[in-house]
């Protein structure tokens, strides 16, 4: 039965879609948390404002949820940013030297008035985010029309943009106390501001790609670049867009990580993020060779990590061992997409077609 | 003239990356010798060797697998995770011979699984190595959270042993000169360089490398219609890099002589680095081995002139290395344009005008950076000499924190005590505060002394104490080898009956936030020790 | 049949069928000892089905294989490769970053002391290049330092080499070939043939088969037309056989008259002058007008494809000009065709046409939306209006628009493009291979809808292998030959001339 749309929603299409996989993966580790850790539900109020295990959840995982939804989109095109790292440094850099620039006579100035800051609020931010894209455009001239790999052509970034950021930076770290920025990472209005801040950038990406021609396209590209050519599609156009966008991301998070920490350290803002928001898509379900992809489902992969270190962190895990934890769960969670794809297809093969003449 | 060498560069195309870095590596250390007299002391020429023999024997390793079109990022995890394991079990009194070799077999175990995954489980090498690298990190911080130093005795002498240079030995006893020497991890590097060339060259292990990569993937097809081991040579290349990443840890701990979890980091970037600017390309299947060490020594030039330079820092050499790589990656997609199949037949003049001026691009965005590059030399020449105090010419051997004498201060009374080392002039500095307000500084050599007021002194504490909860488990001890421009940190505090002590180091964000505030307010209260000139 | 003892390979009764469409019915040959065998059909013939059975890549529905006497199923190509059937494939399949020696040693290479021995590697490879085929090239130089002809040759040597080879399947080598590459190819084969092997030769160069083969399979439309000596048939018989009706009915209906339809305009749609791409397609002219079916007719290989594809803008002539509605069209691309009311529908249906993960509707939509660009976006009730009404229009069977569109069948996706371009309501449509691998049925549909878009007032080009198709579709006739316009038909045409206009030399 089809409805004048010709769209159903069964229940057969839930376990299909791309969230199905995630959100199990995510129930599950929530629920060994109900069983495990006590308290670790309870949610708090404090001053009007809800703390509590879980709100931390998605508070610390707000960077790697930003870096994903940009990462999705240039995995989408068949290609990869593992410079988001070194320009969210970069970023956090730009802002720091604009809100407390006494690191470029080589002192480290130490601030302790919070409220000042050297430039206003909205040109630090605004100057941030412009470095961030013009980072983005450089990844996506290289990939789109010089026609490097997109590993390698990032890979120029991730090793000079730390250097880049502390060139910014004059090589100091730069302490900051401005109470306006440091609010981005630290503030509470109920939910912690972050959340508000990934909830925006969510809500304006999947207006753009779902709502404009934008996410198709990408899909397009991703799956079949030349059937996209022939179709008009100019796949040159797609590629920087999508680049320049995910250093915008790359941008925010960095704002928001060092906001976070109240510094701007060029060495280690954002060190590993990349792995972790590359890591978040593929638990999402975007296939690494690009097409399909769904925000969603990457926000619901960068919560599963998320959840998965904050679980280690309630249970006493200590703080390192986590990174060999998340190898075994990451190599596991792979497995079992592959697998799935080789169950799905033994199971879909029989009227389906195969090799044609 | 011109168009013999272009005819020369035409017939060995592949060889021109490789050329070219070593012609790089060599310019960069003549123009270094130009400019310092430092460098002109052969024994400089031979540190290169000795600070970059992990870096080598790691890129050998690395080498191999790009060569099989695939990647290896778990390198640096290995490396912390050998030099940890080694520390800690010379620590527990194992034979220090058993111990190489079980770091032996560790990293082939460890590069022997990544590889089946890989091959077998047609996990993409990225993923499957990068899981491999956080698995190995997080191993070093379950068997130590701190560093641990090694002072087993053979250790020492496999590490500190001078191997002299035969033939140069002469000449410098002659001038009157200590003769230059390197070190065992050196020999060690060159011996496994000579046996990977022949391995790549002579036999068929090698040859099925150079088959299964290349040509975006349709190689390992092609390796597998002729019938080659394809999956075998795959397990193999992966096993044996990772007998090189545990080689390298060896060698670092030889040269370090301690083991932390926190160790190479980043340090997988710099060895695809060098593989790439030894001419092998990302994509697989061309490329020498024998360039990867010219492009070892790119970076090792690179490092040390930075460091003559000193008033750069050591961020400088990211960029650097960052932007020769871009360089060297556009220049191998230029030379290695070719259209494949697929597309309509084009005549040979319109392809040869075409790559004509992509080679003429590629050689211009790299004579651009060139120039970038060599300006940006200069130009800090020029603020160096601007820049007041001369800098040490050799690295700065940080002091270890003198916690008897600071306990000694407290004993007297002091209720502050700070020392710091490291830093751009290489410090070492004693300090000590007073309830009657009292602020004592010496490094050694000098002593100097301040007076505050005791009403000061009791908001420092208090301040400290309170505000950035000293005393609490907010507070703890971070300690890593300290960059270029960083100090070095050991803070002790006496106050309201509790005493506690915390090092810490700059440009981390491992130290907690309520120490590097505690350093912000000590800091201003200090005098200045001026060092004798 | 015959003294098995000649025959060195059978295949008889063989059937395949893939979903939608029968790629073999009952097809056999056989190939004798020393002889060289052309098997020539048009693009889904099914010599590449037929060729992959025999090399173990597919394994047919029915039929059996007898190689040298014995019954064989070939598991994989490597399987294949032991029992003696050795192929070189137009795609190289060997790697080309190692030299020559390598190429063709590399697996049974000398050793000495362990270590490979280069110099008797290289000194075996060059008496093996030379014993086997004549060739002396320096064997140290990396394989893709050569020409195909040569590369092509150390895939030879190899495949002789490794396993000495019963069965040599040469699937269209001549393709990238000049003329003296080509000559000294035959050269080799001649040699092999004179050792005994048995040489299936793939090629739809016309010429060659004449000059090199002793006998002809032709396959049509996955059934066997008949096996001949090249002796005792004519150039334009076999032709005929391959596209066109038997010689005998021919004689019969020797003049067809070209519908001349009332709806054709004088003026022109589209205008190309001199229009070429050196390589691909010589520079031609070509009016197209409103109304009318333009059918391009030629063999494989003779530059329709090209043809089609500079006059689209997916790749760039470097000659002549073309103009759209009076006006010279200065930057050529996809998009910018699609904007001027220009339409292509790809012959390579999987490569260039369907984007497989996204939907039925989504296939539709997309150049129509490329051509509103990012941020005009069709609603989703648009979308689905659009796809339903394709869907109905051209019957396209699928259970919903939401299906991807790689789940359905060969014939229905290539509806489903071209759906794609109509919906982009185009002025002039140029469809290559419409109707390949699709069924009876539905080819018969779609070039109902071209003649009935045509009345419409639209300009189609229409391009097929198939002569009968194009007699039937189109109101005018342009013949390509090797990468040549030769010819140009219109009203009443003898169908033996059209024939002759595409085969070229001698009857």
């Amino acid at each position: 039965m089809r409805k004048s749309n010709g769209h159903s929603f069964t229940w057969k299409t839930f376990t299909e879609s791309r969230l199905f996989l995630p959100l199990i993966a995510l129930s599950l580790i929530l629920l060994f948390d109900l069983i495990f850790i006590p308290g670790f539900f309870s949610i708090e109020n404090r001053d009007g404002n809800l703390h509590g295990s879980l709100i931390d959840i998605f508070r610390n995982g707000s960077t790697v949820m930003l870096l994903a939804i940009g990462m999705t989109l240039v995995i989408a095109t068949g290609g990869i940013d593992l410079s988001v790292g070194a320009v969210m440094a970069i970023a956090a850099s730009v802002a720091g030297i604009l809100m407390n620039p006494s690191a470029l006579k080589n002192e480290v100035f130490f601030v302790t008035d919070p409220n000042y800051t050297f430039q206003p609020l909205w040109l630090v931010i605004i100057s941030a985010l412009f470095v961030a894209i013009l980072c983005g455009l450089w990844n996506g001239v290289l990939v789109a029309y010089v026609r490097i790999q997109p590993m390698v052509a990032t890979l120029i970034l991730m090793i000079a943009g730390r250097g880049i950021a502390q060139l910014i930076t004059n090589g100091l770290r730069v302490q900051i106390t401005y109470k306006l920025f440091t609010f981005l990472g630290q503030g509470w209005i109920i939910l912690p501001f972050s959340l508000y801040i990934v909830a925006i950038m969510f809500v304006f990406t999947w207006l753009m790609t779902r709502k404009t021609a934008i996410g198709m396209f990408i899909e397009s590209v991703g799956i079949n670049f030349r059937s996209s050519f022939y179709s008009g599609i100019d796949e040159k156009k797609i590629k920087l867009m999508v680049y320049a966008f995910c250093g915008f991301c790359a941008g925010i998070a960095g704002l928001v990580a060092s906001s976070n920490i109240k510094t701007s350290d060029a060495n280690n803002i954002g060190l590993t993020t990349e792995l972790d928001a590359i890591l978040a898509v593929v638990i999402g379900g975007t296939a690494m060779a690009g097409g399909r992809f769904s925000l969603l489902a990457s926000m619901v992969g960068a919560l599963v990590m998320q959840a998965i270190t904050q679980s280690m962190y309630a249970i006493g895990v200590p703080a390192f061992a986590l990174q060999a934890i998340k190898a075994v769960v990451v190599v596991f969670v792979i497995l079992l997409y592959s697998e799935q794809f080789r169950s799905f297809i033994r199971k879909f093969s029989a009227p389906k077609t195969e090799a044609k003449p | 003239m011109m168009q013999q060498i272009s005819k020369f560069l035409s017939k060995n195309r592949k060889l021109i990356p490789l050329w070219s870095t070593a012609l790089l590596a060599l310019a960069a250390y003549g123009i270094g010798a130009y400019f310092f007299v430092g460098m002109r002391n052969p024994q400089v020429f031979f540190n290169l060797f000795r600070n970059s023999s992990y870096l080598l024997i790691s890129a050998i390793g690395m080498t191999l697998v790009i060569l099989t079109g695939g990647i290896d990022l778990s390198v640096s995890g290995v490396v912390a995770l050998t030099t940890v394991s080694t520390a800690v079990l010379l620590r527990e009194g194992l034979n220090p011979w058993g111990v190489i070799l079980l770091m032996l077999a560790m990293g082939m175990t460890m590069g022997g699984i990544m590889g089946s995954f890989i091959t077998y489980l047609k996990v993409q090498p990225f993923i499957a190595t990068l899981a491999g690298m956080w698995f190995a990190r997080g191993m070093c911080f379950f068997i130590s959270d701190n560093a641990v130093t090694i002072d087993n005795r053979i250790f020492q002498i496999l590490g500190k042993t001078k191997i002299l240079i035969p033939g140069l030995t002469e000449i410098a006893i002659k001038q009157g000169n200590p003769p230059p020497y390197v070190s065992i991890p050196v020999v060690v590097g060159f011996t496994l360089f000579v046996v990977t060339i022949f391995i790549a060259h002579y036999t068929r292990f090698g040859r099925t490398v150079y088959a299964i990569g290349g040509n975006e993937g349709r190689n390992e097809q092609s390796a597998r219609l002729m019938g080659l081991p394809v999956n075998r040579t795959k397990m193999l290349v992966y096993t044996f890099n990772g007998f090189c990443s545990a080689l390298a840890g060896l060698a670092l701990s030889l040269f370090v002589f301690s083991g932390h979890g926190l160790y190479a980091s980043g340090f997988e970037l710099d060895v695809i680095a060098s593989v790439v600017m030894g001419g092998t390309m990302l994509t697989g299947g061309s490329g020498y081995v024998f360039g990867t060490f010219f492009g070892v020594m790119v970076l090792a030039v690179t490092q040390a002139l930075i460091q003559f330079i000193g008033s750069l820092s050591s961020w400088w050499t990211k960029i650097v290395i960052g932007v020769l790589t871009l360089i060297f990656i556009g220049v191998q997609t230029v030379l290695a344009n070719r259209k494949v199949g697929r597309q309509a037949a084009q005549s040979p003049e319109v392809l040869r005008a075409v790559r004509r001026k992509r080679l003429w691009q590629g050689i211009g965005v790299g004579a651009v950076f060139v120039l970038v590059l060599a300006s940006i030399i200069i130009i800090s020449q020029f603020r160096a000499a601007s820049i007041d105090g001369s800098t040490e010419n050799t690295q700065c051997d940080v002091k270890p924190f003198r916690e008897s004498e600071a306990a000694g201060l407290i004993q007297d009374g002091a209720v502050i005590v700070y020392h710091r080392t490291a830093g751009p002039q290489c410090v070492d500095e004693l300090f000590a505060i007073y309830p009657d307000g009292r602020v004592t500084g010496t490094d050694g050599v000098n002593k100097v002394e301040k007076q505050v007021t005791p009403a000061e002194v009791e908001h420092l504490l208090t301040v400290i104490s309170v505000d950035h909860k000293w005393f609490t488990a907010d507070i703890y001890s971070t300690y890593l080898t300290p960059c270029r421009q960083c100090f070095a940190h050991n803070i002790s505090i006496s106050y309201d009956a509790q005493e506690k002590s915390a090092t810490g180091v700059d440009g981390t964000t491992a130290m907690p936030p309520g120490y590097a505030f505690a350093l912000a307010e000590i800091r201003p209260l200090l005098p200045v020790i001026n060092p004798t000139p | 049949m015959s003294e098995p003892d000649q025959n060195i390979l059978v295949m008889e009764g063989i059937s395949k069928a893939f979903p939608g469409v029968q790629a073999l019915d009952d097809v056999g040959l056989n190939l004798k000892r020393g002889e060289i065998l052309c098997l020539v059909g048009e693009n889904g013939a099914g010599k590449s089905t037929l060729m992959k059975i025999l090399t173990g890549v597919d394994q047919p529905d029915s039929g059996r294989i007898f190689l040298d006497g014995k019954e064989i199923q070939a598991k994989s190509p490597q399987h294949a490769q032991s029992l003696g059937i050795s192929t070189v494939y137009q795609e190289i399949n060997l790697c080309p970053n190692l030299s020559v020696a390598e190429n063709i040693l590399l697996g049974r290479e000398p050793h000495k002391f362990g270590r490979v021995d280069w110099a008797k590697m290289n000194a075996l490879a060059g008496e093996t290049l030379q014993r086997l085929l004549g060739v002396d090239i320096d064997v140290t130089k990396p394989l893709g330092s050569y020409t195909v002809a040569i590369q092509q040759m150390v895939a030879i040597a190899r495949a002789l080499y490794m396993a000495s080879a019963k069965i040599l399947i040469l699937d269209e080598p001549t393709s990238s070939l000049d003329v003296n590459e080509t000559q000294q190819l035959f050269k080799v084969m001649k040699k092999l043939k004179d050792e005994g092997v048995g040489i299936i030769f793939i090629t739809h160069f016309i010429g060659q088969v004449y000059e090199i083969s002793d006998r002809i399979t032709v396959l049509r439309n996955g059934k066997l037309v008949g096996t001949y000596d090249t002796d005792s048939i004519t150039r334009v018989g076999l032709i005929s056989k391959m596209i066109g009706r038997s010689l005998a009915e021919f004689d019969e209906m020797s003049k067809i008259k070209l519908d001349s339809s009332k709806h054709i305009k004088t003026e022109a749609l589209l205008q190309a002058r001199e229009f070429g791409l050196t390589g691909a397609i010589q520079p031609f002219d070509l009016d197209l007008h409103a109304g009318e079916v333009v059918g391009l007719a030629g063999l494989l290989g003779s530059g329709r494809t090209e043809t089609a594809n500079i006059l689209f803008g997916a790749e760039k002539a470097d000659s002549g000009s073309v103009s759209v509605n009076g006006n010279l069209v200065k930057e050529h691309s996809p998009l910018g065709s699609i904007k001027r009311g220009v339409a292509l529908c790809p012959e390579d249906r999987k490569a260039a046409g369907i984007v497989d993960d996204l939907t039925v509707r989504e296939n539709i939509i997309l150049a129509m939306q490329a051509n509103k660009g990012w941020f005009k976006y069709l609603s989703l009730q648009e979308q689905y209006e659009i796809a339903d009404t394709y869907i109905q229009l051209l019957s396209i069977a699928t259970p919903s628009p939401d299906q991807p569109v790689k789940n359905l069948s060969g014939g229905n996706q290539q509806k489903v493009i071209l759906a794609r371009w109509l919906a982009t309501n185009p002025q002039v449509l140029i469809l290559d291979e419409p109707t390949r691998g699709i069924d009876v049925g539905t080819k018969a549909e779609i070039q109902k809808l071209v003649l009935s878009l045509a009345e419409e007032g639209k300009a189609c080009v229409f391009i097929s292998s198939e002569l009968e198709e194009v007699l039937r579709t189109s109101h005018r006739i342009v013949v390509l030959r090797e990468r040549e316009k030769v010819a140009e038909f219109a009203g009443e045409v003898d169908e033996k001339t059209i024939i002759h206009a595409i085969a070229g030399g001698e009857a």
